[in-house]
């Protein structure tokens, strides 16, 4: 099964610590926000992601997914803040009441390579890393449990939720439900969708929160874990050197450095 | 190993008491069967057992629930769970949702716990083992068959190693396949020592596998002895309980002057294949 | 009334789902599809309601090719009863619940009003129809399942596991409905594990395996025990296992006709 975008390869990247990763990524998007050089956002995705994303063997998917997410971002940004960027500057071309500027070109080139870090980090570390493992790590280092089971059952459960719809549609229809037409005849299907869903999705938790708590989810006591995520002294090192860059880009563009 | 010493409890939103005045005892190492018609308490039955009545789900009791020495109403739910595992119908709600392979499924509870780690795989091992599903162990629990959930869902509370173990109908949703599983795995439990207590309506399975049957109605206990006299009781159908197609037969028999009144009806395939023999002087039919 | 020629049906998976099915189920025949979880039982079922449409070959119900039709289209002529009743139950009362179907389907008022009353008297369901259907337990809320799709009137009905978490009551209640249906000239097609009730209630079984038909007949021809049987999954109702034990030749599979063979003897 599938869970999530994880890509399960051998690599030393994806044994890495999840938290580890968890911070180059945090690191790296909060680099490329907090340095206001053009170029910038770029070199990092060039130096940073890329021979990451080659480390760990998982280039095809990580491109395929960044042209999906980023792909349409990156029109609407061109076209928002290339052809209507209010200052003043050297016009490019002109249509009709349209002028294309460089300044407008440059801000716009800025605002898509900063989203492309920023998705291109949180997929890497989320083709990298087993959801599960992220949690676990998370949990041992000191996440309480409660939140770290919403985040878990969410990934496994939504696609669950997903499938009884889709029943939930059918056996509607096979009762001569029609779902097409018009705005009025959509509005009256809802209850007979919803209303199953959401009494379905209540009972269902009451019953699953029977059985955690007969699984002693509800323990006070320090937990424990079948698989402790490895960690190094070295990745310990590393996460330090990761946070003090993120720092020292923020310190450095607050003093003013990149003016 | 279980004493219900006049136990009564209505649900926060029931008019009616669910169990009425509950007197009974099981020994350690007994596989007790529960059956009656939806709405008789089984369900309410074997969550008392369980400390989720009165812990979760609140409501009016009067008497005591004593599993293993421990009043149920005084012990936290998380320290109970060390002496009673619930098995529930539903296998799909009853995965974590929050693990992503069988072992960790099954060491969910361990890791509450805070059970240390060897311990902790060690005792995952054994259960794999014991319910013969180390075949399983890296899959998905959601990539499972409902029988081999239901297994995973057994397992999930045998790491805990309770003394006594309750089923709330845990067959109902699974095919015969399934329903085999399950009921081979409870059968070794109970070879194994573990008191058992199994909320069921195969009447034919459970006739093969229990020391003793309840019948549950309008939360009381209507009968209360071995399988081979409680579910031959002429009352069950009345009461909306279906009894075994052996023990019908012989009845319909019995009326028609072909099964002696004073042999007792049959409720397992061996009993019916005696019986039957001895009644037709084992001469093939034409 | 029922008519499958060479149906194949693959996931978008890839993975072979029914593999060359063809059948043919006349009006009033009350069939029962039997087989263990995978053999394609469902998959078949969903089918004659347009739910699934065929990779090739053709399924017609009463004379309308499924594929040419919507699932809503497809309702006038099969009611589906599905497994989980938590699926589909969403009305306020059971009354509104089982008049969904009818008028979904456009009948008039007054022969809605009577198919509602006689499918809640056929699930001995009257006296509750200003009940929530929630305020009900999981057997009743499977009888005011199957009052929704016996109120729908179609010729064909399809009911997929229609004992499961049904109680006693609950059980013959179908099956009271199944015999007068077919009684009426109704088609009833049945997915289910429960052998004892198959043996009962239907007069043909037809055993999946693999996606394919492997056993189609009585009850006393298919159940008879055989290598291809025990494949399939299928364990033999209580007094076929019982007949065969005790070494009859013609092995009997109803309580009624094990004591007729016991009494010829």
């Amino acid at each position: 099964m599938t869970v999530g975008f994880y890509q399960h390869r051998e690599s030393s990247v994806h044994r890495l610590n999840p938290l580890t990763k968890l911070t180059l990524a945090v690191a790296v998007v909060i680099a490329a926000f907090a340095v206001p050089l053009t170029w910038w956002p770029a070199a990092l995705f060039l130096v940073v992601l890329v021979p990451a994303v080659l480390a760990a063997r998982v280039p095809a998917r990580f491109a395929a997914l960044t042209v999906k997410f980023v792909g349409p971002l990156l029109v609407a940004v061109f076209l928002v803040q290339g052809l209507f960027f209010p200052g003043e500057g050297a016009e490019l071309a002109r249509l009709g009441p349209i002028s294309v500027k460089a300044e407008g070109l440059a801000f716009a080139a800025q605002t898509a390579t900063r989203l492309l870090v920023l998705i291109g980090a949180f997929l890497f570390l989320l083709l990298t890393t087993h959801p599960g493992v992220l949690m676990n790590a998370m949990v041992q280092r000191g996440l309480p449990p409660n939140i770290s089971y919403v985040v878990s059952a969410t990934l496994q459960i939504v696609p669950a939720f997903r499938e009884r719809a889709q029943h939930i549609l059918r056996a509607q229809q096979a009762r001569g439900m029609a779902t097409g037409g018009g705005l009025r005849r959509r509005i009256g299907v809802l209850l007979p969708l919803i209303g199953p869903l959401a009494l379905g999705a209540l009972t269902e938790v009451e019953e699953r929160a029977v059985a955690m708590e007969a699984r002693a989810f509800g323990a006070t006591g320090r937990r424990t874990s079948l698989m402790p995520v490895p960690d190094t002294t070295a990745q310990r090192l590393a996460r330090w050197g990761l946070a003090a860059f993120a720092a020292a880009t923020i310190v450095a563009n607050a003093l003013g450095v990149f003016a | 190993m279980i004493e219900l010493d006049d136990f009564s409890y209505a649900y926060p939103t029931g008019s009616r008491p669910a169990l009425r005045s509950l007197r009974l005892a099981v020994p350690a190492g007994q596989l007790c069967g529960v059956v009656g018609p939806s709405g008789a308490g089984k369900s309410t039955f074997a969550h008392a057992l369980a400390g989720f009545i009165p812990h979760a789900l609140g409501g009016e009791t009067a008497g005591r629930v004593v599993v293993g020495g421990r009043t149920v109403a005084d012990t936290p739910l998380p320290d109970l769970v060390r002496d009673v595992g619930l098995v529930l119908q539903n296998p799909f709600n009853q995965i974590s949702g929050v693990k992503f392979t069988v072992r960790e499924e099954l060491a969910f509870g361990l890791e509450n716990l805070g059970v240390p780690q060897e311990e902790m795989v060690r005792r995952v091992d054994a259960v794999l083992a014991e319910l013969r599903i180390e075949g399983l162990a890296d899959r998905s629990p959601y990539q499972l068959s409902g029988g081999q959930q239901q297994l995973v869902a057994l397992g999930s509370v045998l790491v805990m190693r309770p003394s006594v173990l309750v089923l709330d109908e845990p067959t109902s949703q699974l095919d015969p396949v399934g329903s085999g599983q399950v009921f081979d795995a409870v059968r070794a439990l109970h070879r194994a020592g573990v008191t058992i207590v199994l909320v069921e309506h195969k009447l034919e399975r459970l006739a093969e596998i229990a020391d003793r049957v309840l019948v549950l109605r309008h939360g009381e206990v209507a009968l209360d002895g071995p399988p081979a006299t409680v579910l031959a009781d002429p009352r069950l159908a009345d009461w909306g309980v279906a009894g075994t197609r052996y023990t019908a037969a012989a009845r319909l028999a019995r009326e028609r002057g072909l099964w002696p009144e004073d042999r007792d009806l049959p409720v397992t395939l061996d009993a019916a294949v005696a019986g039957f023999r001895a009644v037709t002087g084992g001469v093939e039919s034409r | 009334m029922i008519r499958i020629d060479s149906l194949v049906y693959r996931y978008p998976t890839g993975v072979t789902a029914l593999d060359g099915v063809s059948l043919r189920v006349e009006p009033g025949e009350r069939v029962a599809l039997i087989g263990r979880n995978g053999a394609g039982k469902t998959t078949l079922a969903r089918h004659l309601n347009g739910i699934l449409r065929p990779t090739a070959g053709s399924v017609h119900v009463d004379g309308w090719d499924t594929a040419e039709h919507t699932v809503a289209e497809l309702a006038a002529k099969v009611g589906y009863l599905f497994q989980n009743p938590d699926e589909q139950l969403f009305a306020r009362t059971v009354a509104e619940e089982v008049a969904f179907g009818p008028r979904n389907l456009g009948y008039p008022g007054d022969r809605r009003a009577r198919l509602v009353r006689r499918a809640l008297e056929d699930t001995r369901l009257t006296g509750l129809e200003e009940v929530h259907p929630y305020q009900l337990s999981l057997a009743e809320r499977k009888r005011v399942a199957l009052a929704a799709v016996l109120a729908m009137d179609t010729p064909i009905l399809v009911l997929d596991e229609p004992t499961t978490g049904a109680d006693h009551a609950g059980v013959r209640d179908v099956a009271a409905a199944v015999s007068e249906l077919a009684g009426r000239g109704r088609t009833v097609l049945a997915v289910t594990h429960d052998m004892d009730f198959c043996a009962e209630n239907f007069d043909r079984i037809v055993v999946l395996a693999g996606g394919r038909i492997v056993r189609d007949g009585s009850p006393d021809e298919v159940f008879r025990a055989g290598a291809d049987l025990a494949q399939a999954g299928v364990e033999p109702p209580q007094l076929m296992r019982l007949s065969e034990a005790l070494g009859w030749s013609r092995p009997a599979t109803t309580v009624d006709a094990f004591v007729d063979r016991l009494a010829s003897r």
